[in-house]
């Protein structure tokens, strides 16, 4: 390919690697997991990340543009350094959910939807994480932390607040 | 930081998760040490493809994923010698509020799904496999990913497995947050690298599925019965469970009991016994209130209607309500069902992927009267509005979110009618309001991060 | 346009084979494969649909082509007829209370979200959506909370303006770019009642040739022609069939302009007879549903200044004396050539070939010329329908003619009278000497220099038949009279060859 791939050059060795095990043909199937890999180590996608991997995999820019636009874990602009995704289903409703959240909007002062303004919490509630019977509970980042209390949350915030 | 899960609770007899969980049970040589690959590695030596469906079908195995389809039937659709490329795909997308089986699946015996998985493929004649898991998992991943690791080393994966000249790449593929992923044509499209929108039928999945060629998509759990069904032998297998429902079922309680998590439970055992004996009654000593048994879209039976009804399919159909993925919450007396329903409702709207009409319109919709009542503004035409709404999405939308969204709302309103009445006229909940019965949180005062932030 | 795209069906369907069964209770024939709403279509029964088109894919996302199935044993079930096979023997209803009412529930729905812009909306009077809420609903909505709120005016091109609020999420537009301009132009991105159509983010919408067929076959007004935009109701104008001059492929399109009895009286008269838009004539054989761009602004085409006055010489002249002048210097004309135009109608060819019958082959060459070449920036050819001859007719022309040569001085050399009908020749390539005829309905400043030089009228003021370059011949009609005193070219040649005397008839 002619394009310059200065953003993901480095990632299209796995890339190709991950081609081997899908059937010929498939290409257009790598679009959700280089997206995944590419927001992985930026945080966000970029456009150029967008540009570069429409003209590596070849798919047409409505199918990465939609993607985008469908699925909740991509985003296009930096989030603080710790997301923390809350389940507000109804299992954990039922268990404490609501105080959970109430709870960090308090200690972090900001409300769902809202970044920390140091960058460094990004709170948001998600729907069912199949997590329903160590409610409450919520995600940081990739990791799942369950059970929580203000104790355990007091010490977890703490933790990454360093 | 992960948190262990209760260990599942064996309800009287040992079933097939009759292993003690530790930190290395979910590993290849635990497996094979409890037996395990031994079913595929006679599939693959000594039956045809065909007979291992002829023995999933035998067996009845039914699909664990919520609708109970016959697993057998849905592979003999499939030639296996037609020529054609055919995938199976593994529904890891475990979304349905309320079930975490197939999570707790994937993370403490993940080659039992895997070695069923391959014996699906085989009995389908499929060269490519995948495993379509929740893009928020996180132990579930690694250790699924682990497994299909381990199974490559070990040669029961890739080409020439044990020896036998079949060959098998399995992908396993992460999903990027929708729950509609989880319904099998939504899956497949996901896994063509697209936006997940159902797809209408005809044509079935087994017909035109993935890239258009013959695709099956099993429940994570459905594929971990298939090397047990093999192992043990149809017939052996049917004298577990009931005679329509035999095997067991991987329930997820949660809500307000006092001992939630999975458990394996024969088919046919006692629903009162399982709410109150095994998973310790109700919390705070209140009455059960009512259960969702499925999946939130399933009807609510209340304490009085699931006297005497056993934990099977016939029997929850009689009882008015479907067993569907087991996704078992318990509501207690006192709680307030409409600040549920709302909850619920705010759920399918944030989920609805926006194709059909009815959907993407009325999930909008119910959410928005919902919350007018929660919020004290209800009319009482509105309980009238929530009916119509429910009743046009009944079976008349691409997929079933729709219909799902209208079910659980009108089971709610049948059963809990006053309640709404009670909202909508005085502007506030009939009880105090609180989802909880214990919220740990409750009362607890945050303790501000930054200076200046409020509580 | 490829082989494998799928028409109004996602499977393959077999006009080779046929199925009977019935549509409420009437007989009708289905080919295999086909859907139920296919075959209705071709039985005459209209089953109402807003994301179902017989040219694209199916995607059954509206719902309101519900029908109902009867059964010889068991309830009858309900399903989209877009996307159900016709089976031997079906007995599909379609008119039964149960379907009324799911119309009913499909149209609140639909109108749920729908701002009520009528008043405002450029579609209205030909919008889907008004006419199956009347048809089919007519009730108020049920709804007493807020309407969702989106971008109102999002240009999504130049020429388009989509209006997000008024979008019903039919996915025509998007399946169109995909399957049929092969822009990949337009996504549907976001979720649930938050989706929305946008344009692929490094796509312009701009450089899709086609992209104005979405305004057509968007049922509501989301999409909107902003060079069309207010500039008249729907129906204070009409549509006249009539055939695009832009290339061979001859598209025949609908060609709209305000009908007689509401012209305006009080604003400028040119109102009533300029060309409001073009938009596709279907048919099958030709271009199917679709037109390009070019034929979308034809009026920059054919409303380009117009040739009003006869000259000799460069000096005004009535009609009579300009055909007399020619006509003198035709028949004292020893080798004259003749370059007839492409843009001619086969009347108007026929008309030539009949009246110069005597002389052509003998004192008269003539030849057919290409009036317009492809402009710089134009697509010359492409896969769908645009085709590299920029001329409505050189097939009819050269049925009579020859092909103007490449070198047209060549052709033209020792010429004494070159009669030019139409446009696309210079007086560069004219011999020196020869007298010069020339016919045009568009003005140029070389018609000033001609010996005689006399007003034609253009297509749009006449009636007649283009041949396109697989040899269909489709017809246009007139949609205005001459604003002008030109000369029709049809009845004009017979005087220019003096077969028929100059002063006789006024036509």
């Amino acid at each position: 390919m002619t394009q310059q791939m200065k953003n993901i050059q480095h990632l299209l060795p796995e890339f190709e690697r991950w081609k081997e095990r899908y059937p010929a043909g498939f290409e257009g199937s790598l679009t959700i997991p280089c997206l995944r890999r590419i927001q992985e180590e930026r945080g966000y996608i970029a456009d150029s990340d967008i540009d570069e991997l429409v003209a590596y995999l070849g798919v047409p820019r409505t199918q990465v543009d939609e993607v985008l636009g469908f699925y909740t874990m991509f985003t296009r602009t930096p989030l603080g350094t710790h997301h923390l995704q809350v389940c507000h289903n109804a299992s954990c409703s039922l268990r404490g959910a609501e105080g959970l959240i109430r709870y960090l909007c308090g200690t972090l002062g900001i409300q769902p939807g809202e970044t920390t303004p140091d960058g460094r919490f990004t709170l948001s509630t998600a729907e069912c994480l199949a997590s329903c019977g160590t409610a409450p509970m919520m995600m940081v980042n990739e990791a799942y932390h369950e059970n929580l209390t203000p104790a355990s949350v007091d010490a977890l915030l703490e933790e990454l607040a360093k | 930081m992960t948190s262990p899960y209760p260990t599942p609770e064996l309800s009287g007899r040992k079933f097939f998760m009759n292993f003690p969980v530790t930190d290395t049970s979910h590993a290849l040589d635990a497996y094979r040490a409890r037996g395990g690959y031994q079913a595929l590695a006679k599939a693959l030596r000594e039956q045809q493809p065909a007979d291992v469906t002829k023995e999933v079908s035998a067996a009845g195995l039914l699909g664990h994923g919520g609708a109970a389809f016959p697993a057998g039937r849905k592979w003999s659709v499939i030639r296996p010698d037609d020529g054609e490329p055919h995938y199976v795909c593994m529904n890891a997308d475990e979304g349905e509020p309320g079930t975490f089986k197939d999570r707790w699946l994937l993370e403490y015996v993940p080659h039992m799904p895997l070695e069923g998985l391959i014996l699906a493929s085989y009995a389908i004649g499929g060269r490519h496999a995948f495993i379509y898991i929740r893009g928020e998992f996180d132990l579930a991943y690694r250790r699924i990913q682990g497994a299909v690791d381990e199974a490559y080393a070990a040669g029961l994966l890739g080409e020439n497995i044990l020896g036998t000249g079949y060959a098998l790449d399995v992908v396993v593929y992460r999903g990027a947050g929708s729950y509609v992923c989880g319904e099998a044509s939504a899956m497949l499209a996901s896994l063509e690298g697209k936006k997940g929108w159902p797809r209408n039928r005809p044509p079935r999945l087994t017909v035109k599925g993935l890239y258009q060629k013959p695709t099956v998509v099993n429940n994570v759990e459905t594929l971990a019965n298939v090397p047990v069904i093999l192992a043990l032998g149809a017939a052996e297998f049917k004298k577990t469970g009931t005679p329509k429902s035999p095997g067991t079922q991987m329930i997820s309680i949660s809500g307000h009991v006092e001992r939630p998590g999975v458990y394996e439970v024969e088919y046919g055992y006692s629903w009162e016994r399982f709410i109150y004996d095994d998973c310790g009654g109700i919390q705070g000593g209140r009455a059960l209130k009512c259960i969702i048994p499925g999946g939130v879209s399933t009807k609510i039976l209340d304490a009085n209607e699931i006297k005497g009804v056993t934990l099977d399919h016939l029997s929850a159909v009689a009882a008015g309500s479907q067993l569907g993925s087991g996704g078992m919450i318990a509501v207690a007396e006192g709680t307030c069902m409409v600040r549920l329903a709302r909850v619920i409702q705010r759920f399918y709207h944030h989920e609805s992927c926006g194709q059909c009409t009815p959907c993407r319109e009325g999930m909008g919709w119910m959410e928005r009267v919902l919350d007018r009542i929660v919020r004290g503004d209800g009319r009482p035409d509105d309980i009238d509005r929530l009916y119509h709404i429910s009743n046009a999405n009944d079976g008349t939308t691409i997929c079933s979110l729709g219909d799902s969204a209208g079910y659980a709302c009108t089971a709610i309103l049948d059963h809990y009618r006053d309640e709404f009445e009670y909202y909508i006229k005085n502007g506030r909940s009939m009880h105090d309001g609180r989802l909880a019965v214990f919220d740990p949180f409750d009362g607890a005062v945050p303790t501000p991060l930054y200076a200046g932030a409020g509580a | 346009m490829s082989a494998d795209r799928k028409r109004g069906n996602n499977e393959p369907v077999d006009t080779g084979k046929t199925l009977d069964f019935f549509i409420n209770g009437v007989p009708c024939t289905a080919y295999k494969g086909e859907s139920v709403i296919q075959a209705a279509r071709r039985a005459g029964v209209d089953i109402p649909h807003f994301c179902w088109h017989h040219d694209l894919s199916v995607p059954g996302n509206c719902r309101i082509c519900m029908v109902e199935v009867e059964q010889d044993s068991g309830d009858p079930w309900f399903d989209i007829g877009c996307n159900m096979p016709v089976t031997a023997g079906m007995r599909v209803l379609t008119e039964t209370d149960t379907v009324k009412k799911l119309r009913r529930e499909t149209m609140q729905f639909i109108t749920l979200n729908h701002p009520v812009d009528c008043g405002i909306c450029n579609k209205a009077g030909e919008c889907i959506l008004q006419d199956y809420h009347y048809e089919h609903n007519g009730r108020a909505s049920m709804s007493i909370d807020r309407k969702n709120h989106a971008t109102k005016f999002f240009p999504l091109s130049d020429r388009i303006m989509l209006d997000n609020e008024r979008c019903i999420m039919c996915t025509r537009c998007v399946r169109f770019t995909h399957e049929v301009s092969q822009s990949h132009a337009l996504a549907a991105v976001h979720r649930g009642d938050h989706a929305l159509i946008r344009p692929a983010e490094d796509a312009n919408f701009n450089e899709d040739a086609y992209s104005d067929n979405v305004i057509d076959i968007c049922p509501v007004g989301a999409l909107l022609s902003r060079d069309n935009m207010d500039n008249a109701r729907v129906w204070y104008t009409k549509a006249t069939p009539s055939v695009c001059p832009g290339c061979e492929r001859g598209c025949t399109i609908n060609i709209w302009h305000r009908k007689p009895e509401w012209a305006l009286k009080a604003l400028d008269p040119q109102l009533n007879t300029r060309i409001e838009r073009v938009t596709p004539l279907e048919n099958e054989t030709v271009n199917g549903p679709w037109i390009c761009n070019k034929a979308r602004d034809l009026a920059t085409l054919l409303e380009r200044p117009r040739a009003t006055q006869a000259m000799v010489r460069g000096t005004a002249a009535s009609l009579t004396e300009a055909t007399a002048a020619a006509a003198a210097l035709l028949a004292g004309a020893r080798t004259a050539v003749a370059l007839v135009s492409s843009w001619g109608s086969n009347e108007e060819l026929a008309a030539f070939r009949d009246a110069f019958a005597g002389r052509l082959g003998a004192t008269l060459t003539a030849y057919a010329k290409p009036d317009h070449l492809p402009q710089p920036g134009e697509i010359v050819e492409d896969a769908v329908l645009i085709k590299a001859d920029k001329n409505p007719n050189l097939r009819g022309a050269t049925a009579h003619f020859h092909l103007l040569p490449a070198d047209v001085s060549a052709a033209l050399a020792g010429a004494d009278v070159v009669l030019v009908w139409g446009e696309g020749v210079d007086d560069g390539v004219l011999p020196m000497g020869a007298k010069v005829i020339r016919l045009d309905g568009f003005a140029h400043e070389h018609h000033a220099r001609a010996d005689v030089f006399i007003p034609l009228s253009i297509q749009t003021e006449r009636s007649g038949h283009y041949t396109n370059f697989e040899g269909t011949v489709s017809p246009f009609v007139a949609c205005f009279e001459p604003k002008a005193p030109v000369a029709h070219a049809e009845a004009l040649f017979a005087r220019l060859a003096g077969v028929v005397a100059v002063a006789e008839a006024r036509t």
